[in-house]
């Protein structure tokens, strides 16, 4: 897996899953195998050790931000996504399905696309974080969102920051070199939209990897006019 | 007596000079003579860059000092009687402002997800948690949520009285109101008749009959149904709202509060998608503006409600289901004489099953005609129109029994529809779609395919849509040229994301002779004066006139002081440019005749004229033009797994003048990829032992992804009609119609044997093919 799996209690990052686990979990799952089955008799299991647990109150998060160092207290439920539209005013991060199944909430969390719905905030200590914000503000677009506007890659634009995310995460991984249609569609496989916009997405970021010749066919104009067409 | 005026009209080299009647105020349409510079055009929309940025402000993402989080508590039963509710509790959980019942003892509850009680909080997450709190209990009752069981005698009455049919903008026009009497769940409703159908199937020497059923289908924009409520007083509010019909929300909200519509302020800067179910401050099957507003004055803080996705699926509208039984009587000659549809479709608890205008309008050539409806209540959420409400579902029965009967007669698909249909424009995408789609060899492809019994199997199908251009004179549209030379164009409508501050900004541009950069547009906000609801297809041709009239009318002031400046002996001398205006050698720029205007600014409104022209035919009981459309699909078909893709899809489509070639491909690209899903994967799932919905999220309710979007190919067929200032008709809805039936046809192609219900599963296609082995099997015995 990434490299966000490794350290497992690294004081710049706060709190980790396994870190999480192992401050208030360890007891009730040691606790198992002893006679005195906590199944049996809950109110013999021995109280978990919460002195230096992590959770229960607001806790210290560092993390990078769309190139800006970020210090702040969190809980421990809350959702990145629920930190950075709610906490942060990143609102061009969307919440369409809040489960993970549209991608709408896709930020880069070190370069990997990633639905910040099914991260906890604490999961990104120490990483860094960018979302569509930090791709290029609308006074200056980056060569990507460009190509989002100039092929009309959205509608309704809900849809748009998690395209954007997924797809400048395949531009990184292939650092110039061409692309095929087929592996940008594996890149926004995970990219809800339900507009139908996606032919226009694909020739969007076709257009960036292999320059603007890349685009598939429009459509054909057969104009009223006397005389024929 | 008005006088008449000459236009150049048609559609390809069909052109011909009609004489229209224009009202005194309204300018000469543009026709077929005129050459547009910016109208036409493949310009980015206009306010691209803040969408790919991320800067655009939704609903969703609107911030206030003190605002609160909405949620609601949702009955989980299908049917049940309130017995205790108690919200008290709710009220001490942290965070809370305000909790209140939207239900009282006795009422009773008659889908799983009606509304049952709400809180505001000072997070999502605690509102949420408090709605654990309220105390409810609930008496359960019978009830019955599949559209078959609630036709049956005794089977648990929805409704015990007439019920009452919520209408919205989106539904469509002329659509009659139901009027039959409720006979136990079913309401006989809407039909459409020519001659006696009934008969004419009797004396029929040819005769086809079958079944074809539709699934219920979820709208499920992306941006959840939602709104910000702020009071100021008792009687003054600002309500940002995630809405297709702004004035819809205005008055709807005026009206449930008792205020002045002027003092209800709404803002829909961006919102993302309604396709139909976005058009009052309340949603079909939950009241949400009635909630927010009474938790906001409750709390005496802004309230922000936005559904959850669960929501979205169970109380926010749908697409009805349908059982259609379809009877084609012809000759055996292949010349069709009857046609007869009785349809039932379920609502939910909600009225509005249709089948649309195929079976009725298309085939105008088929002298006895019946289509009847009727609504049968479930205990279901209640449906809302959803894009083209009613065609999808009629086009796919309809377009599916003719192919069916050009498979028993042995005669082309293509044949038989154009001996039928006397649209002219309809008849000549087809023989375009016959050239373009190569549609001959690969006929004949999937017939060589079907006789060797291949393995994967490929397959075409066509399938045609009706729609008419039904704009409306509502708007009012304001132009602003002030002394600086700067052009501001205001008007209060939203945009559904089909682009239509974009156009307002290419048709101002083409009058004015204006960069059209330079024009700035300002939309979404009760305040910048009438608009219309995003519903009907009907924005671009409600909205374009309007802003054309208004620029032609402040070019007029600007033209009065050009001739003056310029000691011109007319208006008509002026030559407009890019750089200003000229008569002669004399030019003068736009910046120093902007500053001969006296005072600040020339203000003109204008709005859209009604219609002038119905060039070359007219919607069935309307004086706007009819919008003819076919599509062509291929499937390939894998007969060992029954899976199914849509590989290739040519849409053929007349939206009158193409106003911005660019953003209507996205519209087209739009409208088949839901009718894709609609055809294939996208399925309301109800448990009929609970009686709740399923897959009331994404993952289970399969709408498509990128790798489901065959190759698109898109023909305009520019219609030039004289209908209105601009010539704009509609796309969004025409585009979605069908698809559907298209790929329908196209599976029937494949294998032989069509399958008869949506969406087309792989167990329907293996199923289809079992039926087709015992058949043969039953022939051969």
């Amino acid at each position: 897996m990434s490299k966000r799996d490794a350290p497992e209690h690294d004081e710049t990052r706060g709190l980790t899953r396994r870190g999480l686990f192992r401050s208030i979990g360890a007891a009730t799952l040691v606790a198992g195998c002893t006679t005195d089955d906590p199944s049996v008799h809950p109110e013999q299991a021995p109280t978990p050790d919460v002195d230096g647990a992590i959770g229960l109150t607001p806790t210290p998060l560092e993390f990078v931000l769309d190139g800006q160092p970020q210090k702040l207290e969190v809980e421990a439920r809350t959702t990145l996504l629920d930190l950075l539209r709610l906490d942060l005013d990143r609102t061009g991060t969307k919440v369409v399905c809040d489960r993970g199944a549209c991608g709408a909430c896709m930020v880069l969390v070190d370069e990997v696309p990633r639905n910040s719905c099914m991260l906890l905030a604490l999961d990104v200590a120490g990483a860094s974080i960018t979302t569509v914000a930090g791709l290029g503000k609308s006074s200056q677009l980056s060569a990507l969102q460009l190509a989002f506007v100039e092929h009309d890659a959205m509608q309704c634009g809900f849809c748009t920051s998690g395209m954007l995310i997924s797809s400048s995460a395949l531009l990184r991984r292939s650092a110039g070199q061409p692309l095929e249609r087929a592996q940008v569609e594996d890149a926004i496989a995970g990219n809800l939209c339900r507009c139908g916009t996606y032919p226009h997405v694909v020739d969007a970021v076709l257009s960036v990897a292999n320059g603007p010749g890349a685009a598939r066919r429009g459509s054909e104009l057969l104009r009223a006019k006397k005389g024929g067409a | 007596m008005p006088d008449k005026t000459k236009l150049s009209v048609g559609y390809g080299a069909n052109i011909q000079t009609i004489s229209v009647e224009l009202p005194p105020s309204e300018p000469r349409p543009w026709d077929s003579v005129d050459e547009m510079t910016v109208v036409g055009t493949p310009l980015p929309r206009i306010d691209g860059p803040l969408k790919a940025s991320g800067e655009a402000r939704y609903t969703h993402d609107i911030t206030l000092e003190g605002l609160l989080h909405a949620a609601v508590l949702r009955s989980p039963w299908p049917c049940a009687v309130v017995k205790r509710i108690d919200v008290t509790p709710a009220t001490k959980q942290p965070g809370v402002g305000a909790a209140i019942a939207l239900v009282e003892v006795g009422d009773k509850l008659i889908f799983a997800g009606q509304d049952v009680a709400a809180v505001a909080a000072s997070r999502p997450e605690l509102a949420r948690a408090a709605l654990a709190s309220i105390i409810v209990e609930y008496e359960p009752a019978p009830f019955v949520v599949a559209t078959r069981d609630a036709m049956r005698d005794g089977s648990p009455q929805v409704h015990d009285a007439a019920v009452e049919e919520r209408r919205t903008g989106a539904d469509e026009p002329g659509a009659a109101e139901a009027q039959g009497k409720l006979q136990g769940n079913v309401r006989p409703g809407r039909s459409q008749k020519r001659g006696d159908a009934k008969r004419a199937l009797n004396k029929a020497p040819v005769r086809f009959e079958a079944t074809y059923t539709t699934q219920c289908h979820t709208h499920s924009a992306l941006e959840t149904h939602g709104l910000v409520v702020q009071w100021f007083g008792k009687k003054t509010v600002t309500v940002w709202a995630s809405t297709q019909s702004i004035f819809g929300v205005r008055d709807e909200f005026a009206a449930l509060y008792g205020l002045e519509p002027s003092k209800v302020h709404v803002i829909t800067n961006f919102m993302g998608g309604g396709f139909g179910s976005k058009f009052g401050a309340n949603a079909s099957g939950t009241a949400l503006a009635k909630i927010a507003g009474d938790l906001a004055r409750a709390a005496d803080k802004p309230v922000k409600l936005m559904l959850e996705r669960g929501e979205e699926h169970l109380c926010t509208g749908n697409r009805p289901d349908s059982i259609q039984l379809v009877k084609l009587g012809a000759t055996d000659k292949g010349k069709l004489t009857a046609i007869h549809v009785q349809a039932h479709g379920s609502a939910g608890v909600g009225t509005g099953a249709g089948v649309g205008r195929n079976a009725a309008s298309v085939y105008t050539k088929v002298p006895d005609v019946l289509v009847e409806s009727a609504d049968v209540f479930t205990h279901a959420g209640p449906a809302v129109a959803f894009r083209a409400p009613g065609h999808p579902q009629g086009a796919f029965a309809m377009e599916s029994a003719l192919d069916e009967l050009a498979r028993q007669l042995g005669m082309d698909p293509i044949d038989l529809r154009l001996a039928h249909d006397n649209h002219p424009v309809r008849r000549w995408q087809l023989e375009l779609g016959r050239e373009r789609f190569n549609w001959d060899a690969r006929r004949k492809a999937a017939a060589d395919m079907r006789a060797r019994s291949t393995r994967i199997r490929k397959g075409v199908g066509c399938a045609v849509s009706i729609w008419g251009d039904f704009g409306g004179t509502e708007a009012r549209v304001t132009i602003e040229i002030s002394r600086d030379g700067r052009v501001v164009v205001k008007n209060g409508v939203q945009d559904i994301g089909g682009g239509i501050g974009t156009i307002m900004a290419q048709v101002t541009a083409e009058v004015l002779r204006r960069p059209v950069e330079t024009i700035e547009i300002q939309i979404g906000d009760s305040k910048l004066g009438p608009g219309v609801g995003s519903g009907g297809s009907k924005t671009t041709s409600s909205i374009t006139p309007a802003v054309r009239n208004a620029a032609e009318l402040a070019k007029a002031e600007l033209a009065e002081l050009a001739t003056t400046a310029l000691a011109a002996t007319s208006t008509k001398h002026l030559r407009w440019t890019a750089e200003g205006v000229s008569v002669g050698r004399q030019t003068m720029s736009w910046a120093d005749l902007c500053k001969r205007i006296e005072g600040e600014a020339i203000v003109a409104v204008g709005f859209r004229g009604r219609n002038a022209a119905a060039h070359p035919k007219s919607f069935p009981g309307f004086e706007t033009p009819e919008i003819a459309g076919v599509q062509f699909a291929e499937v390939e078909i894998d007969t060992w797994t029954g899976e199914v893709r849509c590989t290739e899809l040519l849409a053929v489509h007349d939206c009158g003048r193409v106003m911005n070639e660019l953003t209507l491909r996205s519209q087209i690209n739009g409208g088949i990829i839901l009718g894709i899903g609609y055809a294939l994967m996208e399925e309301r799932v109800m448990d009929p032992s609970l009686g709740v919905m399923l897959n009331a999220n994404l993952e289970q309710y399969k709408a498509c992804g990128v790798k489901d979007v065959p190759d698109i190919s898109i023909v305009l067929t520019e219609v030039i009609s004289g209908n209105n200032s601009t010539g704009a008709y509609g796309i969004g809805e025409p585009a979605t119609i069908p698809t559907a039936a298209a790929i329908a046809n196209a599976v029937g192609d494949a294998l032989g044997v069509h399958v008869r219900s949506l969406p087309i599963t792989p167990a329907k296609i293996l199923d289809a093919l079992e039926q087709q082995r015992r058949a043969s099997q039953e022939g051969a015995k």
